[in-house]
């Protein structure tokens, strides 16, 4: 019996939308990342504007580089590549130019809202909840759309690059919601359920994972079907696959808390994180050996062809973030690393050189496709190679070397014992020219992505006039002729039934049945991330040990929480910390080390990543009010050499009092115990606002301030880190103040680890 | 009693060490199915899907997989 053969077409308009969308994304990203490279050096370049600053651009930058270049990027590859792997055309066209326009309505509403301060102020996850809904909605439909052309596919067997896509469809769902539970206090202002510990570990799992899922997972599968393609090769080796994509499946998920090393995360959590970060290194190195081996014999095509040269260095760079990132994961190598701009460095390489380049390898090898005529410029696509790369390692390499100066700093002590760079600025100032030399890597990168973007437009422009449209023939999927095992209960199996299926599991068929059986692979990818997910979440949220209470510990007043709302708008965490790391160069800098117990009313935490500017977990107590509003009208007023943009519309906006009530409405219902200001928030604030006020004017500040935001923030700031300085009358001591307390050796350096 | 006093009651000293034993199993299972011998043809069958309607590689030129 003959089957019946289909005709049929591919979607390919939408692969092009995708494709421009990448580009013109991507140069939108790399050119904010460039302006933010040189407000490091400049800070002058925010033009007293508050849009323009380091803190509200930076989530712009990063968001822009994952969801708009490389998501765009990520679809043009799954929507070209799963069409012609499934030999089916996609489920629904409607689908696919509902799911491109409303992402790109996505990242135009990042765009109008990251600069305004609307933001959750979670790393990657910043976007507020009406943002997250549409996400999550266009999400579906992405999904839908995918699954449902598997469904119809005319190849049975599911190809390793589809696997991939079906992690990153299943993973990036669950991440993406179980990180974005918030309260709404209004349309664009919103706190996260988790509070302190636990609201960090949710956000490392999402910000791990993102990386994994969004920056890896997909490049893997798109390196699977167009490397093979653009070597005309098939892949090295479809056993190496399946090890790497399970390993790398099941490890990954363990890994986020690495993040948080040497935080209050417990104990466990954290060498969990870094056992599992180290085991990463052998399905990554599985996967760029399948991918650099799939050239042998192709090698002399590398000289002469760009789509290869981009596609070689997009994996080798690949091997080395992957390499580095499990180092960067071992405690003591972390103690040095986190903070600095060491883990930018790492970032950016697998950023720029892998996401990068293996995009820019695909658009070059799809545009003569897609636009169905040559490549406008093969020497400009060179030039473009050339110029990224060596852009790269400007970048890197300075980013690299300011980084350890940073880490080597911030611990250098003198012969006496005590630190020998103990003014933060100094620290900073050092490092300055690297962010110059990186400053000139960015702009090459940059000028290599305007290559790029006037070679794909030249070549669209010498398009036909009517794209053809090319008719493919294949039989439609039947019923599986192989056989396969029927389940049997065990009370009615047979010893034959019995032998039958013992024999098919150790020859290990299953997973052949698998590739065959989406729905079934789907089910063992969610189970494979659920677990690992759930192994580390539910004892982080159930052992009452991880989050020790102190009695002395209470929640903000309405004032101080408008002043963090403030604190989180400007992006603050972005270049500031909130964590005393257990070492004995942070506590000699900073004072006692951060407990568990503090965070416990911090919806969402502010721990931050990332040190351009100094720890501000003690800062409460440590100047007078009026420095504060010195400081923040013009940091080189009491810091001559700082980095630090204005921010003097501080000192003239008018707080928005009458939002407070609301907001401490809703902190009362996440578990916040506020007691009578649940009736009187906008009265307590009023009041604490007048009292700063008066205490700026005695110091010899400006008066009338009492309105304005600067109070809140400043009230905020001298909060800050003092609540288990405080002693409750009848409360035995709490377990930070026994350590806080240790006589003769100084705040804070009874369990502090000398590096 | 709540399920939180259940957890923290649990001592899971070994906490890291039960989660290294479910990957092993699974890596080991994986390991299995890929070294279990299969016919060259199945792997390449998988191997040239995304080549496929047609390849220029000859056969000389796939020496060198692991696969077969």
């Amino acid at each position: 019996m003959t089957a019946h053969v289909d005709t049929f077409s591919y979607d390919d308009s939408v692969v092009r939308k995708f494709t421009f969308a990448t580009i013109v994304w991507g140069l939108v990203a790399t050119l904010v990342g460039l302006w933010l490279a040189l407000m490091l050096v400049a800070p002058s370049l925010s033009f007293g504007q508050p849009w323009l600053t380091f803190g509200r651009l930076r989530p712009l930058h990063t968001n822009a580089a994952i969801f708009a270049f490389a998501g765009n990027a990520i679809f043009a590859a799954i929507y070209y590549s799963s069409q012609r792997l499934l030999k089916a055309r996609m489920f629904s066209d409607k689908l696919s130019a509902f799911h491109f326009w409303g992402w790109q309505l996505i990242i135009v509403a990042a765009a109008l809202t990251l600069p305004f301060g609307i933001t959750q102020s979670k790393e990657y996850a910043e976007l507020e909840w009406p943002i997250d809904i549409a996400i999550a909605v266009v999400w579906v439909a992405f999904a839908i759309n995918f699954f449902g052309t598997i469904a119809r596919r005319r190849e049975r067997h599911i190809y390793v690059a589809i696997w991939f896509y079906i992690a990153t469809i299943v993973t990036v769902a669950i991440l993406h919601i179980f990180n974005n539970l918030v309260v709404p206090a209004s349309l664009f202002k919103s706190y996260s359920v988790y509070a302190g510990v636990q609201d960090a570990f949710m956000q490392w799992w999402y910000g791990h994972n993102a990386v994994a899922f969004f920056l890896t997972t997909p490049f893997l599968g798109l390196m699977y079907y167009f490397l093979p393609k653009a070597a005309n090769r098939p892949v090295f080796s479809y056993r190496l696959s399946i090890l790497h994509f399970w390993s790398l499946v099941f490890i990954y998920i363990w890994a986020g808390p690495h993040h948080l090393h040497y935080t209050a995360l417990p104990e466990w959590a954290s060498t969990l994180g870094m056992l599992f970060s180290v085991m990463l290194w052998m399905p990554s190195w599985g996967g760029m050996i399948n991918g650099l081996l799939t050239l042998r014999g192709a090698w002399s095509k590398v000289a002469v062809d760009p789509v290869l040269k981009f596609f070689v260095v997009g994996v080798t760079f690949y091997g080395m973030a992957t390499f580095e990132g499990p180092m960067l994961s071992v405690k003591s190598v972390n103690a040095l690393s986190h903070y600095t701009d060491w883990t930018i460095a790492h970032v950016h390489s697998g950023a720029l050189g892998w996401n990068g380049f293996m995009t820019f390898g695909m658009l070059y090898w799809l545009a003569p496709k897609l636009f169905q005529t040559k490549l406008w410029s093969k020497k400009l696509a060179d030039a473009h190679f050339w110029i990224g790369t060596l852009g790269i390692l400007f970048y890197i390499v300075a980013i690299y070397a300011a980084g350890v100066t940073q880490g080597l700093m911030w611990r250098a002590f003198d012969e006496t014992g005590r630190l020998m760079y103990p003014d933060f600025v100094e620290t900073v100032v050092r490092i300055v020219p690297m962010y110059w030399v990186r400053a000139v890597g960015g702009t090459m990168f940059v000028l290599g992505v305007v290559m790029c973007f006037v070679n794909l437009f030249m070549t669209w422009r010498s398009r036909p006039a009517r794209y053809a449209l090319e008719k493919h023939e294949a039989p439609a999927l039947g019923d599986y002729a192989g056989k396969e095992p029927v389940f049997v209960l065990p009370a009615q199996r047979t010893m034959l039934d019995f032998a039958y299926q013992i024999r098919y599991f150790a020859a290990a068929s299953w997973h052949r049945m698998w590739e065959r059986r989406p729905l079934r692979f789907t089910i063992w990818v969610t189970a494979a991330v659920a677990v690992a997910s759930l192994f580390e979440i539910i004892p982080t949220f159930l052992i009452r040990s991880n989050v020790p209470t102190i009695a002395s510990v209470e929640p903000y007043t309405p004032l101080e929480l408008a002043g963090r709302d403030i604190y989180v708008a400007e992006g603050c965490y972005n270049c500031h910390s909130q964590m005393v790391r257990p070492i004995r160069a942070e506590t000699e800098r900073y004072g006692e080390y951060s407990k568990p117990g503090e965070f416990v009313y911090d919806h969402p935490f502010q721990w931050g990543s990332r040190r351009i500017g100094p720890d501000l977990h003690r800062v409460g107590g440590k100047y007078p009010d009026l420095w504060h509003v010195r400081h923040m009208d013009d940091p080189r007023s009491t810091t001559p050499q700082s980095l630090m943009p204005r921010y003097s519309w501080l000192l003239e906006d008018e707080l928005d009092f009458g939002s407070i009530q609301r907001k401490v409405d809703v902190m009362a219902l996440l578990g916040v115990p506020y007691g009578d200001a649940v009736n009187h928030a906008e009265a307590m604030a009023r009041k604490q606002a007048s009292e700063i006020g008066k205490r700026i004017v005695e110091q010899g500040g400006p008066p009338a301030l009492e309105t304005k935001e600067i109070v809140a923030l400043t009230a905020y700031l001298q909060r800050l880190g003092t609540d288990i300085k405080k002693v409750k009358p009848g409360s035995p001591p709490a377990p930070g103040r026994l350590e806080a307390e240790a006589p003769e050796k100084g705040p804070g350096q009874t369990a502090a680890v000398t590096p | 009693m709540k399920l939180s006093d259940v957890m923290s009651a649990m001592h899971l000293a070994h906490y890291a060490e039960i989660a290294l034993l479910i990957f092993l199993f699974v890596f080991l299972a994986v390991v299995v199915h890929v070294l279990r011998s299969e016919p060259k043809a199945s792997w390449d069958r998988a191997r040239y899907l995304p080549l496929e309607p047609k390849s220029e590689a000859s056969n000389s030129e796939l020496r060198g997989t692991i696969d077969g």
